[in-house]
């Protein structure tokens, strides 16, 4: 990294110095390019969190290779002290510093534009000049120092950041509306990461640079403690920067280590410049388009609890809590779908919410004990109207986002090159039974899938082809298997895998044709689930009868099959319209459009194992 | 249909009726033996007349009679080769479209039928039946409209079917052209009509009375079906939702989505709830406020976040309060509260427009106007408005605060207040407590009290010109806080400071009150103080990198959307709020 980092800084560094005429400039530009030349790497992100007691191999090697490298001042002026190897000390002098001011944290600040329209502005006005000021003009801009440079006690540079953008800060006694002295005790005491308000006239410097000149200078909210050091290369490459459906590599970022980045997420989003667009505004960008898509068509967004008497829905371990007046065991939802079928027996014909799910599941990789989805359902509608529709979203989300139907994704890992998935509709279809028998060689019969031979025939396919089923081998649980095998694997692309066996779906409606499947659709991605839709079961007779056999399955030890839900199979008594259904992972739809192979890169704040506990990372 | 045809229907096997469950359900139409006492084959109706009869056994055995009844026509419709469980329908139109496109239709005209070919869905609301000629009053998402169903138009035996099959609460589609009755009822005379769902339980009459509230929270959908209105609610309900949203993000808020499972509950004083994850072996905390993790991306360097999301608290059920709740937070940096008050104002008056057009409103019986500007005023000032004590001239000294309060407030104050009052720690604290006591109720037309006293704002700025106080306001709408914010604290060792003060004073707190229990084991986790308050470190941690000068807001949306859609209770806009465990 060492050697990439510094061409266009640096080139910008000796431009800089070519059209310098004052001797002193010349002689910072020089220091600082040969401080650069020498010394390259980024310092270690300090810690400045309670100290993590205990590392796994791997991560605490990194950490020693790391700290071998030493903070590099920013400016030749500005010569390193102690304290920038020290992150205790410097965390203390910090303290001490601002013990000195009357008000480390004023109440005023002043800003007349955004970084981003103020570079707009100037960049278009002063087009092709050079050495050039709008001293009848006055901006006020704030923003974090990412930089500092100083050319003598009278005259300091920052790199001021915000907004995704940056700009120069040009700031000298003679501009300055403070006395020299008074000047120079702020300025020398401005640290990378201070969060400053600058109030001032736009130019250009001589090298061309767009920049404020600073009339006042604040600092808003000093850092107490040292930023690790931005790869310069990472804010001048503004043209290559990332967007949506474009591939990306988490191990070239200047703050790469993964603890650090999830646990301190602030870091991240200041350092890392892509972090903003993948973690926050993306994910924005999705449910956006979301609820546009639903709204235009008429779907109302609703609020179902979270709190529940019994977590139905969905076949997972539920969280539980308790309600300390009411003296009451509550449980944490594992899906919204049986509230929002009841709206719909309600009244409200098109239902939809985006929400927080919670199951308590190992964390992985694909697994957050909450994530986000969107459920949707629309009376009179079936499994293929819903399946068009979700075709439909999700086709027209990656056109909008990524200006294409065709995304990069690292399915098989960042040591491998990206694959390109495409989401030209319409997508292909795969009628699951037929399929698993035609591959893999089997005679399944969706009607006998209840009885006890289905069970054993299922067993000894499994074996045959070396496929492990952790106990309990229900028959839902080997036929699943099974399909992850033959059939999971073959759907990069998009593609429904359709017509669920019934003992599969125990919530979808029977096929109107064919004995003893659903009309129920999944949809996979780079082999990873993203939709599940179905024809709702819309009979209460028989959806009693299928939470009695998810009842067997929970007998025999799947302690994840699904409870009866007295209340929902009541509703459905007063009559639910036929109903089409759909649920949409958010997390993995976030993590496919921003090449994120972790679902904590797309979760601002995932749930992190304690701090002082030995971290076993999940393989 | 009457009681002797039950019998005799319920005593065969339901053949067709459903694979597996035939035996069950013939066990559970005999054991409802009490259905001599409802001689009604229209359910709904007898649904009605019954009402009176509120006991619980009569209602349920009623129920079931009605489910045999209709059972038996699942089974019938299946013999028949039909499906009582459809699965679609091809609708052209809403009840309301048709209502709209064809009010111009007059009495008694009828559209061209070969042209005007409409198809609508949705659930029987209301049904007459004569000789040869039915009516139905269809209801659906947007309205209702009547099907003018005529023995002749129908096909084959489709006439005698509706009569006989058809059911109060069914789910039915239905094809055929337009008229308006003599009577001036817009109608679909019907050619074809399909049964998409059958209902197995009769529909009541509206429910009034008290006896049926906790019913209604339960069963929410059939509140709606039997009050259109309470589904409105909701509907409304989601266009507040939309135009916050949209407003927000007019502004160039950008929606985060922070965690609701935490190590430490923090950012309000409340009683969290506990949940344990099992493969991490540890507690985690249910979120009581969005504001620790939104601050930290500001810290992160965003400068516009909000998010829209569900807070809970371990607290006690009221009209006001549910376990869960949603709320926006937002926050923007670079601002202070005052800029926090005009956003607030845009937002509710927004939403007003959106819900009602206006910005007058009715809330239970109180005419409410939210034209802009709202009044803003001091606590020190509305306290003294209110009660004549100027406590800005008491100091410091608590003991003569008090005493001062009360002599003002009169011998006549409440016991209950009076100790309230006793227990203040601090004069911030009696501030607080008289503003409850006698202000608040009083702030019907909203309006915006400003700069709390310090003690009780642990997360706000120091206010720049009064010392002891800090840049925040609330918003009271109705004598209830609708929004409270304020320009952030961003000094981490004046924020470790009052947290580690609030953290203690909790301990304190909890101490006190598991000593005066005696410490018996099994009261203490009935205390109000018996959970544990962490501090948010890592937040801390956070703001020592440096926080911009920000403001930030929260403000309820239940308690929005119960002012804007006139409801009394939080229970009415929830959809399915947090009931006790029935008996």
């Amino acid at each position: 990294m060492a050697g990439e980092e510094s061409t266009p800084y640096l080139e910008e560094l000796r431009h800089l110095r070519s059209m310098a005429k004052h001797p002193s400039i010349i002689s910072l530009l020089s220091s600082e390019i040969s401080s650069l030349e020498k010394d390259q790497s980024p310092p270690l992100p300090p810690q400045s969190s309670p100290p993590r007691l205990t590392q796994e191999a791997t991560s605490a090697a990194e950490k020693a290779k790391q700290t071998n490298v030493t903070a590099r001042s920013c400016g030749k002026k500005y010569v390193a002290s102690e304290d920038e190897k020290d992150p205790t000390k410097y965390y203390e002098n910090r303290l001490n510093y601002i013990a000195t001011l009357k008000n480390p944290y004023p109440h005023e600040s002043s800003v007349s534009k955004s970084i981003t329209e103020y570079v707009k502005e100037y960049e278009g006005l002063l087009k092709d000049q050079q050495g050039v000021h709008l001293e009848n003009v006055t901006e006020s801009l704030a923003g974090m120092v990412m930089k500092q440079r100083s050319s003598g006690p009278g005259c300091f540079f920052y790199d001021l950041c915000g907004d995704r953008a940056r700009v120069q800060i040009y700031a000298s006694a003679s501009n300055s509306d403070m006395d020299k002295s008074e000047f120079v005790k702020i300025h020398s005491n401005v640290k990378r990461g201070d969060i400053v308000n600058v109030t001032g006239f736009p130019g250009k410097t001589m090298s061309g640079q767009i920049s404020i000149f600073a009339r006042s200078f604040v600092v808003l909210a000093p850092c107490l403690h040292m930023m690790p050091t931005v790869n310069p290369k990472k804010i001048t490459e503004e043209t290559e920067e990332w967007g949506p459906g474009r591939p990306r590599n988490p191990e070239t970022y200047s703050l790469k280590d993964q603890e650090t980045r999830y646990r301190q997420r602030h870091l991240d989003l200041r350092i890392n410049p892509d972090v903003q667009r993948i973690v926050v505004e993306t994910r924005s960008e999705i449910t956006f388009y979301i609820r546009r898509f639903l709204h235009s068509r008429q779907f109302r967004e609703v609020e179902t609890p979270i709190l529940n008497t019994t977590a139905g829905g969905a076949t997972a371990r539920p969280f539980m809590t308790h309600h300390n007046e009411l003296d009451m065991q509550l449980y944490m939802r594992i899906a919204p779908e049986l509230y929002l079928k009841q709206l719909v027996v309600g009244g409200i014909e098109r239902v939809f919410e985006i929400g927080k799910q919670f199951r308590n599941e190992g964390i992985d990789l694909t697994h957050n004990p909450e994530f986000a989805t969107c459920e949707f359902y629309q009376a009179y509608a079936d499994y293929n109207h819903m399946m068009e529709l979700t075709e439909e979203m999700l086709s027209g989300m990656v056109k909008e986002l990524t200006g294409g139907y065709k995304i990069m994704y690292h399915s098989n890992g960042l040591d491998k090159d990206p694959i390109e998935i495409d989401f030209t509709p319409p997508f292909r279809r795969i009628d699951m039974i037929e399929e698993l028998n035609k591959i893999a060689n089997l005679e399944i019969n969706p009607e006998d899938l209840f009885s006890e031979e289905a069970n054993s025939d299922l067993k000894v396919a499994c074996k045959k082809y070396g496929i492990q089923c952790p106990p309990p081998e229900t028959t839902t649980r080997l036929l699943d298997k099974l399909v992850d095998h033959f059939l999971e694997e073959q759907c990069v692309n998009p593609t429904f895998i359709i017509n669920h066996p019934e003992i599969m779906s125990p919530l979808a409606k029977w096929h109107r044709s064919r004995p003893g499947l659903t009309e129920r659709f999944e949809l996979f991605v780079s082999k990873h689930e993203l939709c599940n839709g179905y024809t709702e079961l819309n009979n209460p007779i028989v959806q009693r009868q299928r939470f009695a056999n998810q009842l067997k399955d929970r007998q025999s030890g799947d302690d994840e099959a699904m409870p009866l839900d007295e209340g929902f199979c009541r509703a459905l008594e007063y009559g639910l319209p036929p109903t089409g259904g759909v649920g949409i992972g958010i997390d993995r739809l976030c993590m496919l459009l921003t090449d994120s192979v972790n679902i904590k890169e797309v979760i601002p704040f995932p749930t992190m194992k304690p701090q002082d506990q030995p971290s076993a990372r999940p393989s | 249909m009457d009681a002797v045809r039950l019998w005799s229907l319920s005593s065969q096997p339901l053949k067709h009726l459903i694979r597996t469950t035939t035996t069950r359900l013939v066990i559970r139409c005999c054991s409802s033996t009490t259905t001599a006492t409802n001689p009604g084959g229209r359910a709904p109706k007898a649904g009605g007349r019954n009402r009176r009869l509120s006991t619980s056994s009569t209602s349920t055995s009623d129920r079931d009679a009605v489910r045999a009844i209709r059972l038996k026509k699942v089974e019938e419709l299946r013999s028949k080769g039909l499906e009582p469980y459809g699965y679609g329908w091809e609708r052209t139109h809403s009840a309301n479209q048709l209502q709209d496109i064809y009010k111009h239709l007059g009495n008694g005209e009828e559209s061209k039928p070969d042209k005007d070919g409409v198809s609508i869905a949705g659930r029987i609301v209301a049904r007459r039946a004569f000789g040869k000629l039915a009516f139905l009053t269809l209801r659906d998402d947007s309205g209702t409209i009547q099907l003018y169903c005529e023995k002749e138009r129908l096909a084959d035996d489709q006439f005698d079917q509706l009569k006989s099959l058809v059911d109060i609460g069914d789910i039915v589609g239905a094809n055929g052209s337009i008229k308006r009755t003599e009577k001036g009822e817009l109608s679909v005379c019907v050619n074809s009509f399909a049964i998409l769902t059958k209902s197995l339980l009769p529909l009541p009459d509206k429910y009034h009375g008290l006896t049926d509230v906790d019913k209604r929270y339960r069963q929410r959908y059939v509140d709606m079906i039997a009050n259109p209105e309470v589904a409105d609610v909701f509907r409304k309900r989601a266009k507040v939702v939309s135009e916050i949203r949209k407003t927000v993000e007019s502004f160039g808020f950008i929606e985060v989505e922070t965690p609701v499972l935490q190590g430490a509950a923090g950012g309000a004083e409340a009683r969290p709830f506990v949940t344990y994850h099992n493969s991490l072996g540890r507690d985690l905390y249910l979120r009581i406020a969005t504001e620790l993790h939104l601050k930290r991306m500001l810290v992160g360097g965003f400068e516009k976040v909000y998010e829209i999301g569900r807070i809970f608290r371990n607290e006690g059920i009221s009209t006001r309060h549910n376990p869960e709740f949603t709320t926006i937070e937002m926050y923007e940096a670079y601002s202070d509260y005052e800029s926090m008050m005009n956003m607030t104002e845009e937002i509710v008056t927004r939403c007003a427009l959106a819900v009602h057009g206006k910005l007058t409103l009715d809330y239970q019986g109180v005419e409410i106007h939210l034209e802009r500007p709202w009044r803003r005023e001091t606590m020190h000032n509305l306290v003294k408005e209110g009660t004549g004590i100027t406590f800005n001239e008491l100091g410091n000294d608590l003991q003569v605060a008090k005493e001062v309060t009360l002599k003002n407030l009169g011998a006549d104050l409440d016991y209950k207040y009076k100790s309230s009052i006793e227990a203040c720690s601090s004069v911030g604290h009696l501030l607080n407590e008289v503003f409850e006591i006698i202000v608040e109720p009083k702030l019907v037309q909203p309006t915006f009290v400003l700069d709390y006293p310090i003690e009780i704002s642990p997360l706000a700025k120091p206010h720049r010109r009064h010392v002891g106080l800090t840049e925040r306001f609330e918003l009271f709408v109705c004598g209830r806080e609708l929004a409270n914010a304020f320009s952030e604290l961003t000094d981490p060792m004046d924020q470790r400071g009052r947290l580690e003060e609030q953290v203690r004073q909790h301990n304190e707190k909890r101490a006190a009150a598991i000593s005066e229990i005696g410490g018996a084991e099994d009261k203490r986790e009935e205390n109000d103080e018996s959970y544990e308050v962490t501090l948010d470190d890592d937040f801390l941690t956070a703001l020592e990198y440096g926080m911009p000068p920000a403001s930030g807001m929260g403000l309820g949306i239940d308690r929005l959307v119960m002012l804007l859609t006139n409801s009394a209770s939080i229970r009415d806009v929830i959809a399915f709020p947090v009931l006790k465990i029935q008996q």
